[in-house]
């Protein structure tokens, strides 16, 4: 029964989204356990839900809204990011304006508003060859990002001062840094819906923060967790004939949680 | 680089209402090496982030080498001039390898060479949180050597005895005062104070000398 369900192009095109963002997706979690802005998800996923009315409002495409909202919400947290407390904040009133101005904008438009509330459950089987093509610029750019500035962000997420002691620019880096999570948060909602993004996101950094070494250790090993959940997460879900995301939240969650059993490592 | 110059002229830094620096006046030439001692909360670590730029300073001047620092590159390049040692804190949020923190210096060789003096040989892919007290603050005085190998032109270290034995802090005084740059160190510790050519005492957010 799977390998029929494998033929079908609707599946083929979900498990490729997955492969992509279990590529992409695992180092923005690492971004965000480093960062120590746990929040942040939550806050850009109502930034998405704003650009899906906005999308919905003008007949245009609510993803394409949904990035650009994002990566301006991402940009304008940025002067917030000295301090954690002071992000945390930001991050709360973002959340606030952007659901309360969504609402207003479903309502103003006498749009269904099921369309936009879409996104908070994701419709892995419904992803568009443009959402692959979103996905697969970020499973390129992120991990090239990693490799190129890997001292600089080894630096500042273990200390933002020592990293400007260090000559790092630490505020462009940052800013560009939160322009990444948003986006690609935004990009990864088709996939699990915003409710589970945490299975490719945040789930597999966890797990990886006990088993890698050092910052490229633990990217690399949280792109290994995140294809090993998005391989077997699908097709167990195909298996059991359940929606794939909460089977791929389950599973990233074990994972996550086998991995705090293991003796944390030396370095 | 050269030794570089500090004058601090009616400096005020403030946490809210509360202030933390009260028109601190302090002008050291270059090369000089001065301890600034005082009680916990006098305001000592306050001062030094604020030469770093770490602290906002609400009122007075800080130069260093002659040169303020206004703008983010001003600020970068001042950082590239000055050394730090941090007061030691639970470090960092995200592992750091002891290798990648000598390396941060600026002269990774120079860096290493002295951490292996200090007895941090074979450490360098240890996480920096998992070292001891101790080591850490032998890891930053490392990394202080090595930034002043690439061209740091003053020292300014917080405590970094605090952690150590006694052997340890003689050793640590030898290392600080024996490196070409201008030093400001605040230490409750009596070797290092004892090694300098300056001690100044800040006390409620003021600075006056006392040797």
């Amino acid at each position: 029964m799977i390998a029929e369900l494998l033929a079908l192009v609707p599946v083929q095109r979900a498990g490729f989204g997955l492969l992509l963002g279990a590529v992409a997706l695992p180092p923005v979690g690492v971004l965000i356990v480093g960062l120590d802005i746990y929040p942040v998800r939550f806050a850009i996923m109502h930034v998405a839900l704003l650009g899906s009315a906005i999308g919905l409002l003008t007949g245009t495409d609510p993803l394409l809204w949904a990035l650009v909202l994002c990566a301006l919400a991402g940009g304008g947290l940025a002067p917030f990011a000295t301090t954690s407390a002071g992000l945390s904040g930001a991050m709360g009133l973002l959340m606030s304006l952007a659901i309360a101005v969504a609402l207003l904008v479903l309502s103003i438009s006498g749009v269904n508003a099921n369309g936009a509330f879409e996104l908070l459950w994701g419709s892995i089987l419904s992803t568009r060859p443009a959402d692959l093509v979103v996905l697969g610029v970020l499973a390129v750019v992120i991990p090239a990002l990693f490799w190129w500035r890997r001292r600089d962000l080894s630096l500042l997420l273990h200390d933002r001062e020592l990293a400007a002691c260090s000559g790092v620019r630490t505020g462009p880096l940052t800013a560009a840094l939160l322009v990444v999570i948003a986006v690609s948060i935004a990009g990864a909602i088709k996939l699990t819906g915003a409710l589970l993004v945490d299975a490719l996101t945040l789930l597999p950094a966890l797990a990886a923060r006990r088993i890698g070494r050092g910052l490229t250790g633990m990217v690399v090993a949280s792109i290994g967790i995140g294809l090993v959940v998005a391989v077997a997460g699908l097709l167990l879900a195909l298996a059991l004939d359940q929606p794939p995301g909460p089977v791929l939240v389950l599973l990233a969650g074990v994972i996550a949680l086998l991995a705090q059993l293991l003796p944390m490592r030396r370095t | 680089m050269t030794a570089l110059s500090l004058l601090l002229e009616g400096v005020h830094c403030r946490y809210g209402r509360h202030s933390a620096v009260h028109s601190a006046d302090l002008d050291v030439p270059a090369g000089l090496r001065v301890a600034l001692i005082g009680t916990n909360g006098s305001g000592k670590s306050t001062l030094l982030r604020a030469v770093l730029g770490f602290q906002p300073v609400s009122d007075g001047v800080v130069e260093v080498g002659g040169e303020r620092a206004a703008t983010a590159a001003q600020w970068r390049k001042r950082r590239g001039e000055v050394a730090w040692i941090p007061q030691l804190r639970s470090t960092g949020r995200f592992p750091l390898l002891l290798g990648e923190l000598l390396d941060s210096s600026g002269d990774g060789e120079a860096a290493r060479e002295a951490a292996a003096r200090l007895g941090l040989a074979g450490m360098e892919s240890r996480g920096v949180h998992t070292l001891s007290g101790g080591q850490a603050q032998r890891a930053w005085l490392a990394r202080a050597v090595g930034a002043v190998a690439a061209g740091a032109g003053m020292l300014l270290a917080d405590e970094p005895t605090a952690a150590l034995d006694f052997a340890g802090q003689e050793e640590a005084a030898a290392v600080l005062t024996g490196l070409p740059v201008t030093l400001l160190v605040a230490t409750h510790d009596r070797a290092v104070a004892d090694a300098c050519d300056r001690v100044v005492e800040m006390a409620a957010g003021r600075l006056r000398d006392v040797a």
